[in-house]
C-alpha cells in the first residue's frame, strides 16, 4: 500500500514551526497539552544529558541508570507546570537527576549495614595518600577501578560525599544516623579505598 | 579532617579525575524508545492525549499510521489514543537499539537515528 501523503495542515499559518524548533517554554507549553510530538522531542533534546549524568554518578553500579533516568522525566512531568523558564530546562531537569541520585545514594546507604568491625579496615595499613604523579585520566580510571571493587556502603558513602558534594551533616541527617556514625564510616571508606589504591599502584609498578 | 571536601583532601581531586574519566555516555535508543511510552502512560493517567487532528494542525508531523487514523476518525476523542500502543515500532524500539523502522515522523524511529 503505498503510503498516503500527509496533507498540509488547512489553516497554517506562514509562521508555523516545526517542534524541533520550539524554545523551552514553548515545548514545555505543548508537552502540558500532551502534544505526543513535544512529548518525544522533550525526551530526543533531553535523554542523553540526564543520562550521562546519572551513569557519571552511579557508575559502576550501573543496572539502576535507567530507572532513575526514567523516574527522572516522570517527576519532570509531575512538576512540568511548575517551569518557569528561569533556568533552561536542560539545567532543570539535571536538577530533577540530582534529586534523584541523593536519593538513591540515601536509600541504599540506610539500607546497609554500617558494622564497625570491617575485616578490611584491620588490615588496612595507613600508607601513603594517594599523590597526583598521574594523568588525570589514569588517576580517574584507576578511581573509578577501585570504587568498583570497595563494599557498596563504602562507594556510595564516598561518591556522595565527592562527586555530590554532600557534608556530613547533611548526610548524617538524610540517613537518620549520627554525624560521627557518618563520620566513622566515612574514614573507613577512605583508609580502604586508599590502601586499594596504593595496593594497584604497587601492582603497577 | 575539615567538612569541606575540596580543603586538603588528596582524594578530593582523585574522585574529580573519576567523574570526568566516565565522559560523557549518550542514551541508548532503547532508553529513550522505553522513557517515551513512559511518558505517554504517565500523561494518560491524568486524561487523554491531545488529538491528532490537533497534533497535525500545529504543524508537526505524523507517522503513516497516525495520519491514517486521524483521516479515518471524527475529531475528538477517537483521535486521542495513543496509536504507538499496538505498533510494532514502539515494541522493536523499546527492545533494539537499531531497530529496523523508516518511515517517517514516527518518533521510535527518530530515537534510533539520533
Amino acid at each position: 500500500m503505498d503510503a498516503p501523503q500527509t496533507e498540509p495542515p488547512r489553516s497554517a499559518p506562514s509562521s508555523r514551526r516545526g517542534v524541533q524548533e520550539l524554545s523551552d517554554t514553548e515545548l514545555v507549553a505543548e508537552v502540558l497539552r500532551k502534544d505526543r510530538k513535544a512529548t518525544a522531542e522533550l525526551v530526543a533534546r533531553h535523554a542523553d544529558d540526564v543520562y550521562g549524568y546519572v551513569r557519571r554518578r552511579l557508575a559502576p553500579q550501573i543496572d539502576l541508570v535507567e530507572d532513575l533516568v526514567q523516574e527522572t522525566f516522570l517527576a519532570a512531568w509531575g512538576s512540568l507546570a511548575s517551569f518557569q523558564g528561569e533556568a533552561s530546562l536542560r539545567v532543570w531537569l539535571l536538577g530533577i537527576a540530582r534529586h534523584k541520585v541523593q536519593d538513591y545514594y540515601r536509600a541504599r546507604l540506610r539500607e546497609s549495614e554500617w558494622a564497625d568491625d570491617d575485616s578490611a579496615i584491620a588490615e588496612a595499613v595507613e600508607g601513603q595518600d594517594p599523590v597526583e604523579e598521574l594523568s588525570c585520566h589514569d588517576a580517574g580510571h584507576r578511581a573509578r577501578e577501585v570504587l568498583a571493587e570497595l563494599p557498596e556502603r563504602y562507594g556510595l558513602i564516598l561518591r556522595w560525599r565527592y562527586w555530590q558534594q554532600h557534608t556530613v551533616r547533611q548526610m548524617a541527617f538524610e540517613t537518620g544516623r549520627s554525624e560521627k556514625a557518618v563520620e566513622r564510616l566515612l574514614a573507613r571508606a577512605r583508609t580502604v579505598f586508599k590502601k586499594r589504591w596504593n595496593e594497584r599502584r604497587s601492582k603497577a609498578e | 579532617m575539615s567538612d569541606d571536601p575540596k580543603q586538603n583532601d588528596p582524594l578530593t581531586g582523585i574522585f574529580a579525575a573519576a567523574l570526568d574519566e566516565a565522559g560523557a555516555a549518550r542514551a541508548p535508543a532503547r532508553v529513550k524508545a522505553r522513557l517515551y511510552s513512559a511518558l505517554l502512560r504517565r500523561q494518560q493517567e491524568s486524561g487523554p492525549l491531545l488529538g491528532l487532528g490537533e497534533t497535525h494542525g500545529q504543524g508537526y508531523g505524523l507517522c503513516v499510521f497516525e495520519d491514517i487514523w486521524r483521516r479515518m476518525t471524527p475529531p475528538g476523542k477517537a483521535q486521542c489514543i495513543n496509536c504507538c500502543g499496538p505498533c510494532h515500532a514502539r515494541v522493536l524500539a523499546e527492545r533494539l537499539d537499531k531497530a529496523p523502522i523508516h518511515w517517517q515522523n514516527c518518533p521510535y524511529a527518530a530515537f534510533g537515528r539520533n
